[in-house]
């Protein structure tokens, strides 16, 4: 020691990957960054609950409205049927990430039958996890597109700007998650995914839960309270 | 007899990895990043100073003409913005930076390259918010931006545009460095530091850091409404689509109180260690003070609609809003007695931190009692969007934030750059400052009450608020000169101040045990932490005695650290004999401190990724604007080019080693 | 050692700042006459409540004040190092020390959150049924004010009859304002989509006087000059302002001189209030509202006059039969004092006709904005309704007196006289500060200008 000629304080003797908690910063970390992704989709859904029923022009969410300037009748915008199927399509890949982790994180164990060889395929489960978000964004294009036909746009009225700047944020989140993914689809295929990896993955499936959670509170809100 | 080791800045082996522009370019050395933080904070301290210059001139008597509305408009927006986010966070993001891996025991924050990002997101996000100014179009609807007054249709031009995409960039600087700290303060803590061992500071930061994570998303939906409906035509603020204006309100006060908060705790943290260092005295209640911090935070998110007093929410909102404001005020008066009852009892040594210290407590008392007179609603009545309550904040952010700042500033700049500044220059700067400060801002109570209101560029004459105005004129221009001197103090001393030694005060915590600055791997070995003053522990014989940089018996300002004259300080060998009592922690003449490598500590690459990840980031949002300058061929370009450097830079990023390889055993995580 | 840093030179310090700024500021502050908008002088019910609720937060405040200053400076007293003392004990906290700052604080707080509450649910409980009703409607940045049960419509001069509980809708036509009359309560902001509402009752510890009232939240460019003056007067004499206000424009079409020399408005030597009639080229020329006799029955002594087409000409007597406000009551500070735009000037000589007024007026772009009641072609409802704008004492939301000079600037370059005001620059010849063009075909010469002024003028 350098500084040799006064009492020094005493050491500790951890390694360098030494953490207060045991736990990894990025697993701290990911969970500071839910915390706050929660305001973020609190604020958008507060938003879109206190313009609800403000608009002073339809498409409205639940009900038909009749343009006076021209009679034209808009029929309510909300398909709960089909978003009810891509509602189930996201708890679904939730449910593929959960065993893509637990195969990259018991990649070492032996796989005797082909059932344990099918639960064992992280590549399966992660790719059917992207699949099933991709699936998810399919949804989402299809009743975007569908609710500009029916005459709602971003622009249209508060429901409109509401609506699609949150669920436009979330499948903005899906998207991201759908990248991530496939790139860790890409480093397995090109590597193999192991224990060592199994942060990188428990991570991302954190983040997925979120956002796949997120979205189970825009159903109930927005699409079936009405 | 002890001597001293003088380790001086420029020993690159000892705090950088590299030298010249480069190696701050790519630095992921938190303390690089703090003296980076640091100095740019002070630019623009410097920079929203003169813009409150150029206000309180125009304002100097009634019916002045040195500024136009339209350029007054923009400099009292520009003020407030460049204050809050330009210099008072990267200021307390400064201290964030250097102290709390100093103070918890640890090498680095969690993510040094998040960490570089933050600040360059800062940095150029500082410059896209500011540099419109010179253009004669910078923000112009004030730093609260109240819709619709923002929307295309009453502010057509790009003001709006460089403060809502300004703002976005800011949050995502703050956003980035919340995690980091969170990270870094709940995992990196040495063993033995307990969380009711933390440095006040660090708790207070750590309090900050929630805030800034938990508020920040809500004014960035705010934000990204005014952007959508700038931009993309939606309707989130068009009053014709039935939009109501008390949306904006609501989410940027949800932000916008705690925001108050963000402010000003870590200057309370900052005080909390300077006032028992030089009252040679722990902290008075030290469980107290932690939970009034966690209290005033919790407390801050229930609180925004006092700054709505005046909207019409209703009764039982006002009631509501008022009462949990008063409530505020408990253990806001909690910090202030156990700061008083700190010094209580103790042996008070006057050194220009610890003034600055008591002036925050005795200026933030000023601005606590008007905070609680219009707490009260109906009396707010009378006072909101006056310059009572302008005179309300400036106690409470310049009374209280800067100047736990400057106490911040002069208490560890010697551990940031191993010299310390001048006691002279820092007793003209403080009383300087406490005079004018209390005669800018002490007459607009009265103006205000007397019916001056807010943000006019001009006045009448004949309205009783002439003498008031001047007062508070002359007493900015002395504010003024003070600034000068500090940052005179500061270019000055941060080469030719005194050597400061490990520990130039004598005090009680973590970071005063090591070098200043500190070796690029701050400890050379993780201490073990048993108490909250584990240096005090230690050096509990040299704690009775003065403080170590005054000469007995000498009351004279010009008292020198260690006995060290100012300006005979060579290089590193320089020694001198300390005087009677001595220092806290003596340390070794010449002795040498050892390299990273020589210890086998892994340091993180020097690297460039975060920059041009932020650069990516920046150039991409500022494509926008010029979507309301019918250039479309920039805004696609500036937008693609931003938004391949992004992406390029974070992958390149992301699949980079932060640090080589070490034999250490790693961690396994669970 | 001019500076050394000794605890009795901070005390010093404070109490010296504490005694020169704020005793002297503090008796000052009572006084009415230097401090016109003072809220320490409530003249309503409401104000009233609120300053009764100030005076218990500022006794409140000033103890807490001195009992913490005063701790803290005998602490660094006290407490200050000195040579060779013994070293401070390590003393950690004091349990019954904390709870005494808990609760005393909380206790305080009570007394002050009771009264408060109190007074939000009187403060903002409904108006009663029979107050008088104004719409306050803010615009970028002039004040709308009408008076739904007398059909008045008039701008940025309010006029209150005393005793009488005045119950105010307050709603914006485009960004955020703030309404605030500081002598006669607390303020409340105007929201886009919301009406808020503000009532009080001027009390009769006023005689007839005029307050000033501001703009209090920030709505752009010319935030500081959205202004507006309010009148309070005895109700008979509101009644008459209201009867006359709600009728059309009367104008008499006599050629008006130019303003003689600027006099200071506030001039003590004003104009014999309700001088019998007389010439409107009068020696104060056109400056001030003519005030006229009333006839015996109080009544306005001039026939309805007839409604479009034709525009009433004549009748001097009615013409200022709504003058309830003598001129010479006004006080300096109703005054405004604002310096005309460097280089806008105005031909000197010019005599103005109000009747060859009326005509340029009535084809020109004023009335795309403006409504006078009275002249049919004149019916723009985005600017200021201009039906009596004769008796008005101010022009341009407070900004400036409302006499010829001021007006004939105003008409020909109303962009350089207030920033950032929609009504464009009309003169010939005058560049808009705002686009930097120059107008040049259609502008207005300064003989159509001063005939414009002369009319406007005359419209009593």
């Amino acid at each position: 020691m350098a500084t040799s000629a006064l009492p020094t304080l005493p050491t500790a003797d951890v390694g360098h990957g030494y953490t207060t908690t045991g736990l990894p910063h990025r697993k701290v970390a990911i969970w500071a960054f839910i915390g706050s992704e929660c305001m973020l989709f609190a604020s958008l859904i507060s938003t879109y609950l206190i313009y609800k029923g403000r608009s002073v022009k339809g498409p409205f969410p639940h009900e038909p409205w009749t343009d006076p300037a021209n009679g034209h009748v808009f029929k309510p915008i909300l398909n709960i049927p089909v978003t009810s199927c891509s509602t189930f399509v996201l708890l679904m890949s939730s449910l593929a990430m959960v065993l893509a982790l637990a195969a990259v994180e018991n990649r070492d164990k032996p796989k005797v039958s082909l059932g344990d060889k099918i639960l064992g395929s992280s590549r399966l489960w992660l790719l059917m996890t992207a699949l099933l978000g991709i699936t998810f964004l399919g949804f989402q294009a299809f009743e975007f597109t569908s609710f500009v036909h029916e005459g709602l746009s971003i622009r249209t009225n508060l429901f409109g700007s509401s609506f699609f700047t949150l669920t436009g944020f979330h499948g903005a989140h899906v998207t991201a998650g759908v990248i991530w993914l496939l790139t860790m689809l890409a480093i397995d295929f090109k590597r193999g995914l192991g224990p060592k990896d199994a942060l990188n993955v428990d991570i991302m499936a954190l983040y997925w839960h979120f956002v796949d959670v997120v979205w189970i509170a825009i159903f109930t809100l927005i699409y079936l309270i009405k | 007899m002890a001597t001293i080791a003088a380790p001086s800045y420029a020993a690159p082996a000892d705090y950088s990895v590299g030298e010249g522009w480069r190696s701050w370019l790519g630095t992921t050395d938190h303390k690089k990043i703090g003296y980076l933080y640091f100095f740019t904070a002070l630019f623009f301290l410097m920079f929203g100073g003169a813009e409150a210059e150029m206000i309180r001139w125009q304002l100097r008597a009634p019916n002045q003409h040195f500024l136009t509305a339209e350029t007054y408009n923009q400099l009292f927006t520009m003020h407030g913005t460049t204050m809050i986010f330009l210099v008072v966070m990267p200021l307390s993001a400064a201290f964030f930076n250097l102290l709390i891996p100093l103070q918890i025991g640890a090498r680095d924050v969690a993510f040094p390259r998040l960490n570089a990002f933050s600040y360059w997101v800062y940095l150029l996000g500082a410059i896209f918010i500011s540099a419109p100014i010179f253009f004669n179009a910078a923000p112009n609807a004030g730093w609260f931006g109240y819709a619709p007054l923002t929307t295309n249709a009453y502010s057509p031009g790009l003001n709006i545009d460089f403060w809502a995409l300004g703002l976005q960039i800011l949050g995502i600087s703050s956003l980035a460095a919340g995690f980091n700290f969170i990270t870094t303060i709940i995992n990196m803590r040495a063993p033995g530091m307990n969380l009711m061992r933390m440095p006040m500071f660090t708790w207070m930061a750590f309090v900050v850091q929630f805030l800034i994570v938990l508020a920040f998303p809500v004014v960035t939906v705010a934000v990204v409404f005014l952007v959508f409906d700038r931009f993309f035509g939606t309707n989130f603020y068009t009053i014709a689509a039935g939009a109501d204006p008390l949306l904006w309100q609501h989410l940027f006060w949800v932000f916008g109180h705690p925001e108050v908060y963000i402010l000003v705790l870590p200057a309370f943290g900052l005080v909390s260690e300077v006032l028992p260092t030089f009252s040679r005295k722990p902290l008075f209640g030290y469980p107290v003070m932690v939970y009034s911090g966690i209290l005033i935070g919790v407390l801050g998110f229930g609180v925004w609609a006092h700054h709505m007093f005046a909207v019409g929410l209703g009764p039982i909102a006002d009631t509501v809003f008022g009462v949990t404001t008063m409530l505020i005020a408990i253990p806001t008066g909690v910090k202030i007695f156990n700061w008083i009852f700190t010094m209580w009892g103790g042996s008070i040594h006057f050194t220009t931190a610890s003034m600055f210290a008591i002036g925050l407590v005795g200026m933030f008392t000023i601005g606590g009692i008007s905070g609680i007179m219009h707490s009260s609603p109906p009396a707010d009545l009378q006072q909101t969007d006056t310059y009572f309550v302008v005179a309300h904040f400036h106690y409470v952010l310049f009374g209280g934030s800067l100047m736990g700042l400057f106490a911040g500033i002069y208490y560890y700049f010697p551990k940031l750059t191993g010299h310390l500044l001048s006691e002279r220059l820092g007793q003209w700067h403080f009383w300087l400052n406490v005079v004018g400060s209390n005669l800018a801002f002490f007459p607009m109570h009265f103006s205000g009450m007397l019916g001056m209101p807010r943000r006019v560029y001009t006045y009448d004459a004949n309205q009783g608020w002439d003498t008031f105005n001047m007062l508070s004129t002359i007493g900015a221009i002395i504010v003024g000169v003070a600034s000068l001197i500090l940052v005179v103090n500061i270019l000055i001393s941060r080469k030719r101040g005194a050597i400061a030694g490990n520990d130039p005060w004598g005090a009680g915590t973590l970071e005063w045990s090591i070098p200043s600055p500190p070796p690029v791997y701050n400890f050379a070995h993780i201490p073990r932490v048993t108490s909250r003053y584990p240096m005090w522990d230690l050096t509990s014989p040299h704690l009775t005695s003065d403080v170590p940089h005054s000469k007995a018996g000498d009351q004279s300002i010009e008292v020198d650290v260690a006995g060290v004259e100012q300006g005979h300080v060579g290089g590193r060998t320089a020694s001198a004999q300390p005087t009677a009592g001595g220092r806290g922690v003596p340390v070794d003449s010449g002795a040498r401190i050892p390299t990273a490598a020589e210890l086998g500590i892994p340091i993180p690459y020097t690297t460039t990724k975060p920059f041009f990840t932020a650069l990516g980031l920046t150039v991409m949002l500022s494509g926008l604007p010029f979507a309301h300058m019918d250039k479309p061929v920039v805004q696609y370009v500036l937008l693609f080019c931003g938004a391949s450097l992004l992406v390029g830079s974070l992958y390149w990023w992301l699949t980079s080693p932060l640090e080589p390889e070490v034999e250490h055993p790693q961690h396994t995580a669970h | 050692m001019p500076l050394a840093p000794r605890p009795r030179r901070t005390a010093a310090v404070a109490l010296t700042v504490a005694a020169v700024l704020v005793i002297p500021l503090a008796l000052a502050a009572c006084d009415a006459k230097s401090y016109p908008n003072s809220t320490f002088l409530p003249h309503t019910e409401f104000g009233q409540a609120i300053d009764d609720l100030w005076n218990l937060l500022l006794r409140i405040g000033t103890a807490v004040f001195i009992f913490v200053e005063g701790l803290l400076v005998i602490t660094i007293i006290k407490y200050r190092r000195r040579p060779g003392a013994a070293p401070p004990r390590h003393v950690h906290g004091n349990t019954t020390l904390e709870i005494l700052w808990t609760v005393i604080p909380a206790v305080i707080l009570v007394f002050i959150a009771v009264p408060t509450v109190k007074t939000i649910f009187k403060t903002e409980a409904k108006a009663s049924a029979d107050a008088l009703q104004v719409e306050v409607y803010g615009h970028q940045w002039w004040w709308e004010f009408r008076y739904p049960q007398y059909g008045v419509t008039t701008a940025n001069e309010l006029y209150l009859p005393i005793g009488r509980k005045v119950n105010f809708a307050l709603r914006t036509q485009d960004v955020l304002h703030s309404f605030w009359i500081p002598q006669l309560g607390g303020k409340r902001d105007l929201i886009s989509n919301h009406t808020n509402y503000l009532w009080f009752t001027p009390d009769s510890s006023m005689s007839t006087s005029a307050w000033n009232g501001t703009c209090n939240e920030y709505c752009g460019a010319s935030h500081a000059n959205m202004r507006f003056r309010v009148f309070v007067v005895p109700g008979a004499d509101f009644a008459r302002w209201a009867t006359h206000q709600a009728g059309p424009a009367v104008f008499n079409a006599t050629a008006v001189a130019p303003t003689p020399p600027p006099v200071a408005p506030a001039s003590p030597a004003a104009p014999p209030r309700r001088t019998a009639a007389r010439s409107p080229t009068g020696s104060d020329g056109l400056v001030h509202p003519v005030a006229a006799v009333v006839d015996a029955s109080g009544q306005p002594s001039a026939a309805p006059p007839t409604e479009p087409p034709t525009i009433v000409q004549g009748g001097i007597q009615s013409a200022s039969d709504g003058d309830v406000f003598p001129r010479d009551s006004l006080r300096p500070y109703n005054i405004p004092a604002t310096p005309t735009p460097d280089g806008l000037t105005f031909t000197a000589g010019l005599v103005g006709d109000a009747s060859r007024g009326q005509k340029v007026y009535s084809i020109s772009a004023c009335i795309g904005c403006h409504t006078i009641k009275g002249n049919p072609s004149s019916v723009g409802i985005t600017g200021p309704n201009l039906t009596h704008i004769g008796s008005r004492f101010t022009i341009a939301a407070g900004l400036y007196p409302n006499d010829t000079e001021h007006l004939r600037l105003w008409i020909k370059n109303a962009r350089r006289m207030k920033p950032g005001v929609l009504m464009l620059t009309l003169g010939l010849n005058q560049t808009d500060p705002q686009t930097g063009a120059t107008v040049t075909a259609g502008g207005l010469t300064d003989q159509q200008i001063a005939d414009i002024a002369a009319y406007l003028q005359a419209l009593k």
